[in-house]
C-alpha cells in the first residue's frame, strides 16, 4: 500500500470514529436516606471498596479579613482527633480500618472524601460521624498544622508558578474574596486562633446545602442507615453564604502586562480574561472553543504553534474555570527568557484568529468528538466517580445530565464558536503576569 | 521519572504501592482473583511479553507498551537521548504522519502519554474498548516503522530543553537533588539527569535518536499491557495480528554498576529563591535486582516504620513530640535494576533550624538500628502495605503500572503477585538485619536546601 492511501485511511478511521455511548452506562440514582440526607448513587461491584466524596457551601468565603486560611486550616485539623481519640490514636484507627479519610476547602465549598473498604465500612463511616460531630480541634494539633501550613506557604512563596498566579488572582480579582488564597498567607494563618476553628466549624460543619456522593460496592439499604450515621447529627445550618457579584477589571487598550523579577533562567507567563459562569448557555460552545485553542492537549492550536512548530515551550494551554459569581479564562506558558515574548505574542495572535475566524468544521467536529468520548475515560475509580457525582451536584446539574451533556455538545455550530469567541477574547480585556527576567516585555502597571 | 506531557501522579514515589493480591492457580498462568478480576500474562514467537488486566467497569481499555530501556542505557555523551526520544516516537511513521498520533487518539476521545525513567520508557493510551485496535495498530507500526526528518527533530530538541528548564533549572530542590543523584551514583548510570546535560543535548540529532530506537526498540524487548474492558482471547488476537509481524532483533543485555559514587557526601544548596529549609539523606541501598537483593522486602516494612505515615516514629518524635519538624519521612523502592536508595526527609519548622533536625533524624536513625521494631509496629505496617493492593485494583492505571515497572526491571508477573505475601512473611529479625546493612552513614549523601545568606 502507498504511503499516502494508507495515511488517507488512517485519517478516515479517525474521522468517522464515533464517540461510544459511553457516559450513559453509568447509572446514577438520586436517593434520600432514611433521615433525609439527599445523595447520588452509583453501584459499582468491581472492587470491594465504597467511595464517599462530600461538601457544604462555604470554604474560603467564610475566612473573616485577615484571617484567610481559616477554612483550609480547619479542613487540615479535622482529621487530626475526635470524641475520645487524640490525634494519633484517631490516625492508628483510621490505619487499622484501612480507612482513607481527607478534609478540604476550596474558594466556595468545604468538604471530605472517605474510601473504604466494603467490610470495614461501619468503622470508617464511625471515624467520619466521629470527625464532622465531635472534632477535638486541640490547641496542639492546631499548631501543628498551623506550622505544617506555613511551612507550605514559605515553600510556595518563591516558586515561579506560584508567585504568577497569586498575581494574577490579585490583578484579576482585586479584593473580591476569589482573590485570596485559599490557604491563605503566614500572617493571616497566624492570626487565626482556636476560637476561629471553632467558631467555623459550628457554621461550616452543617447539613447545609449538603452534597452526598456514593460510589462503589452498596446500595440504598445498605448505605443509607450509614450516611445517617455519618451526617444525620450536624445541625441544619442558618444562611447559604454566598459570594458579593464580581465585576472584571476595567478595559485597558491592549490588555495589561504586569512583570514580577526573578532570577530564572525561563519566565512563566499567565494570561486571562473575563470567562463566563457555569450556567451560561454559551458554556458548550465556550467549552469547544477552549478544546481548539488550548484545552486540547497535543490536538491544540496553542501547542501546535507553540511547541510543535517552534519549540517554544514544553507546554502551552488554555482552561476555563468557574466560581458562582464569575469564570475566568486562562492560558499558560513557560518559555526561556529571551523569547518568552515571541510565546506571548504567538498566543495573542491566536486569540486574535479565533475571534475573527472562529473554528472550521473539522476542528468543531473534532472537538465534539473528544469532548463527548473523553468523559468516561476519566471514570476510572469509584472515587473518579464519585469526583463526578459530587462536582455536577456543586453545579446543579441534573443526575440525567451526563446523556444531556452530549446533545449540548453536538448541538454547538461553528457560529457559536465565533460569537463566543468575540465575546470572550477581547484584546482590552487580557492580564498578563510574567514572573522571571523576561526580555522585550514592557509592564504597563 | 519524566514524562511527554505531565508528570503521572506519583507512580513511582509510591514504589512501595501495592500489588493486586491474586491467588495463584498452580499449573496456569492465569491467576483469578477472588473478586472479578484477573491477570494472565503469555508471550509472542517474536518474544514481545503481554500482560493483560481485565475490568469491566467501564467500556474502556488503557493500553501501554513498556520497553527495557532508559536513561541508564544511553551511551556516554549522549545524556538525554532516551527521553528526547520518547518525544520523537510522535514524530511521524509512512502511515501516521508527524504528531497525528496523539490527534488521532484524541479524536476517538482517547488520551496518550509517555514517560521515561532511568530503567524503562513507556508510551500510553485510553481509549474506548472498541478503539483499541486502532491504537495498537499505530503503536506496532511505530515500534519499528519511526521516521525522523531534521524538521521535526530540531524544534522537538528545543522543547526538550524547556522541559528542562521547567522541571529543574527553575527549581533549587529539583537542582539540588540532581546533584545528589551524581554523588550517589557517580557521573554514569543512575547519576546522570534521565532530562539530560543541557550541552549534551544541544549535540542530539537524527543520527543519534535513531542508532537508539535500533539499538533499543524491539519486540523481545517490550511489554504490552492491556487493562479494562477486554478479554485475553482479544488481545492475543490482536497483539498476533499487529505486534506478530515485527521481527525479533538482538539486544544487548543492559549493565548497571554496583559501585557507588564518592561516599560519604554533604551537599549544601544556597540558593535565594528558597525560603523553607529542607534537609535529606540518602543511603546506598540494594533493589530487588542488586546488591544484597535479599534485604528488599524487609527494607519496605522498616520505611514504613520509621517514616511511612503521621503515626510513624519520625513524625511522632520530630512534628508532634518536639517540634522540630512540620514534615520527617523515610521512603524506599526496591524496583531497580541496579542500586536503588533508602531516604529520609524532613522539613523544619517555621523559625525552626536544619542542625537541629540533622541531629533528632541521626538520634532515631540510630535508635532504630539499635533497638529494632516492635511487632506492633511490625504489623501496622504490614497492615498498611498490603491494604494498599486492594486500593490500587480499583484504579484502571494502577495494575499495569506496578507489572510494567516490575517487567522492565528483571522481575517477572509472577512477583508482583506474590508481593503481599513477601511483604506479610518479613520477620523482626530480618528488618533488623536489613537496616544494619543498609542505615550505615559512611554511604549516605546528605543535602541541605537553605535560603541564600544575607
Amino acid at each position: 500500500m502507498s504511503g499516502f492511501a494508507s495515511r488517507l485511511a488512517w485519517l478516515l478511521a479517525a474521522i468517522v470514529a464515533l464517540a461510544s455511548p459511553m457516559a450513559q452506562a453509568i447509572d446514577i440514582k438520586p436517593l434520600v436516606s432514611p433521615g433525609g440526607i439527599r445523595y447520588w448513587l452509583v453501584e459499582d461491584t468491581t472492587v470491594p471498596i465504597i467511595s464517599i466524596t462530600f461538601s457544604m457551601a462555604g470554604g474560603a468565603l467564610l475566612d473573616p479579613v485577615g484571617k484567610e486560611g481559616t477554612a483550609s486550616l480547619l479542613s487540615r485539623v479535622l482529621d487530626q482527633g475526635a470524641g475520645p481519640h487524640d490525634a494519633s490514636t484517631f490516625k492508628t484507627l483510621q490505619d487499622d480500618a484501612a480507612a482513607r479519610l481527607g478534609f478540604w476547602a476550596g474558594a466556595e465549598r468545604f468538604g471530605g472524601s472517605l474510601r473504604m473498604l466494603r467490610d470495614q465500612r461501619a468503622q470508617s463511616i464511625e471515624l467520619l460521624r466521629l470527625a464532622l460531630a465531635e472534632p477535638r480541634l486541640d490547641a496542639e494539633a492546631i499548631e501543628r498544622q498551623r506550622r505544617a501550613t506555613i511551612s507550605g506557604l514559605r515553600r510556595n512563596e518563591e516558586s515561579p508558578g506560584s508567585i504568577a498566579s497569586r498575581t494574577l488572582y490579585r490583578a484579576t480579582f482585586g479584593e473580591h474574596p476569589y482573590g485570596r488564597q485559599v490557604d491563605g498567607t503566614a500572617t493571616s494563618v497566624g492570626a487565626v486562633t482556636p476560637e476561629d476553628l471553632k467558631a467555623l466549624a459550628a457554621r461550616q460543619l452543617t447539613r447545609n446545602r449538603l452534597i452526598v456522593a456514593v460510589v462503589g460496592d452498596t446500595n440504598a439499604q445498605d448505605i443509607g442507615p450509614l450516611l445517617d450515621q455519618a451526617f444525620g447529627a450536624l445541625p441544619p445550618g442558618d444562611s447559604v453564604p454566598e459570594a458579593p457579584v464580581w465585576s472584571p477589571p476595567p478595559p485597558r487598550s491592549g490588555g495589561r502586562l504586569l512583570t514580577v523579577q526573578r532570577p530564572m533562567p525561563q519566565s512563566i507567563a499567565l494570561m486571562s480574561l473575563p470567562g463566563m459562569k457555569r450556567d451560561d448557555p454559551d458554556w458548550y460552545a465556550a467549552t469547544v472553543m477552549n478544546y481548539v485553542l488550548g484545552g486540547g492537549g497535543f490536538n491544540s492550536r496553542l501547542m501546535n504553534e507553540v511547541r510543535d512548530r517552534r519549540g517554544l515551550a514544553y507546554g502551552a494551554s488554555s482552561r476555563l474555570s468557574y466560581y458562582a459569581q464569575g469564570g475566568v479564562f486562562t492560558a499558560s506558558v513557560a518559555t526561556m527568557n529571551e523569547r518568552v515574548a515571541e510565546s506571548i505574542a504567538i498566543i495573542r495572535a491566536q486569540f486574535d484568529l479565533m475571534a475573527r475566524d472562529g473554528v472550521t468544521e473539522r476542528e468543531l467536529a473534532e472537538a465534539k468528538q473528544y469532548l463527548v468520548g473523553s468523559l468516561a475515560l476519566t471514570l476510572d475509580s469509584t472515587a473518579a466517580i464519585a469526583g463526578l457525582l459530587h462536582q455536577m451536584q456543586a453545579d446543579n446539574l441534573a443526575p440525567d445530565h451526563l446523556t444531556r451533556r452530549r446533545e449540548l455538545i453536538e448541538r454547538v455550530s461553528a457560529d457559536d464558536v465565533r460569537r463566543v469567541a468575540r465575546r470572550l477574547l477581547r484584546d482590552d480585556a487580557l492580564t498578563i503576569v510574567v514572573v522571571g527576567q523576561p526580555v522585550g516585555l514592557t509592564a504597563t502597571e | 521519572m519524566i514524562s511527554r506531557r505531565t508528570a503521572l501522579g506519583g507512580l513511582l514515589a509510591a514504589g512501595a504501592l501495592a500489588a493486586p493480591r491474586f491467588a495463584s492457580a498452580q499449573g496456569s498462568t492465569t491467576l483469578p482473583h477472588p473478586g472479578r478480576f484477573g491477570v494472565e500474562t503469555f508471550s509472542l514467537a517474536n518474544g514481545l511479553r503481554v500482560v493483560v488486566l481485565p475490568s469491566a467497569r467501564a467500556p474502556v481499555v488503557l493500553h501501554m507498551v513498556w520497553y527495557e530501556v532508559g536513561g541508564a542505557d544511553e551511551p556516554a555523551g549522549q545524556s538525554g537521548i532516551a527521553h528526547f526520544l520518547e518525544h520523537l516516537m510522535f514524530k511521524g511513521t509512512q502511515k501516521t504522519p508527524p504528531g497525528e498520533f496523539s490527534k488521532i487518539v484524541a479524536r476517538s476521545g482517547g488520551r496518550d502519554n509517555a514517560f521515561t525513567s532511568h530503567d524503562y520508557t513507556g508510551y500510553h493510551q485510553t481509549v474506548a474498548a472498541d478503539r483499541l485496535e486502532m491504537v495498537m495498530e499505530m503503536e506496532a507500526d511505530r515500534m519499528t516503522n519511526l521516521v525522523l526528518t531534521d524538521k521535526e527533530v530540531i524544534p522537538e530538541r528545543d522543547v526538550v530543553l524547556e522541559e528542562r528548564r521547567s522541571r529543574i533549572e527553575n527549581s533549587p530542590a529539583a537542582l539540588l537533588d540532581e546533584a545528589a543523584r551524581e554523588a550517589m551514583f557517580g557521573r554514569r548510570g543512575y547519576g546522570i539527569p534521565v532530562s539530560g546535560w543541557p550541552d549534551e543535548i544541544r549535540k542530539l540529532g537524527v543520527a543519534e535518536a535513531i542508532a537508539f530506537y535500533r539499538r533499543f526498540y524491539a519486540p523481545n524487548n517490550a511489554i504490552l499491557i492491556v487493562a479494562g474492558d477486554t478479554s485475553v482471547e482479544a488481545v492475543r488476537r490482536l497483539a498476533e495480528k499487529h505486534y506478530g509481524p515485527i521481527a525479533r532483533r538482538e539486544v544487548a543485555p543492559r549493565v548497571r554498576s554496583d559501585q557507588p559514587g564518592e561516599l560519604p557526601r554533604l551537599l549544601v544548596r544556597r540558593d535565594q529563591r528558597v525560603r523553607q529549609p529542607q534537609w535529606g539523606r540518602d543511603f546506598l541501598a540494594p533493589s530487588y535486582r542488586m546488591g544484597e537483593t535479599r534485604h528488599a522486602y524487609a527494607l519496605q516494612v522498616a520505611a514504613q516504620i520509621i517514616g511511612g505515615s503521621q503515626i510513624s516514629r519520625l513524625y511522632r518524635s520530630l512534628v508532634v513530640e518536639k517540634k522540630i519538624a512540620v514534615g520527617a519521612y523515610a521512603g524506599y523502592s526496591a524496583g531497580a535494576l541496579g542500586l536503588s536508595s533508602f531516604g529520609f526527609s524532613a522539613t523544619p519548622a517555621p523559625q525552626g533550624d536544619i542542625a537541629t533536625v540533622e541531629a533528632a533524624m541521626t538520634e532515631e536513625i540510630d535508635r532504630f538500628l539499635q533497638g529494632g521494631a516492635r511487632e506492633d509496629e511490625i504489623v501496622r505496617a504490614k497492615r498498611r502495605l498490603v491494604a494498599a493492593t486492594v486500593y490500587a485494583r480499583d484504579s484502571l492505571a494502577t495494575g499495569p503500572r506496578l507489572f510494567g515497572l516490575a517487567m522492565t526491571t528483571g522481575r517477572t508477573a509472577a512477583d508482583v503477585i506474590a508481593w503481599p505475601d513477601r511483604i506479610m512473611a518479613v520477620t523482626a529479625a530480618e528488618i533488623e538485619a536489613a537496616v544494619r546493612a543498609v542505615l550505615v552513614p559512611t554511604r549516605a549523601v546528605t543535602t541541605h536546601l537553605l535560603p541564600a545568606e544575607t
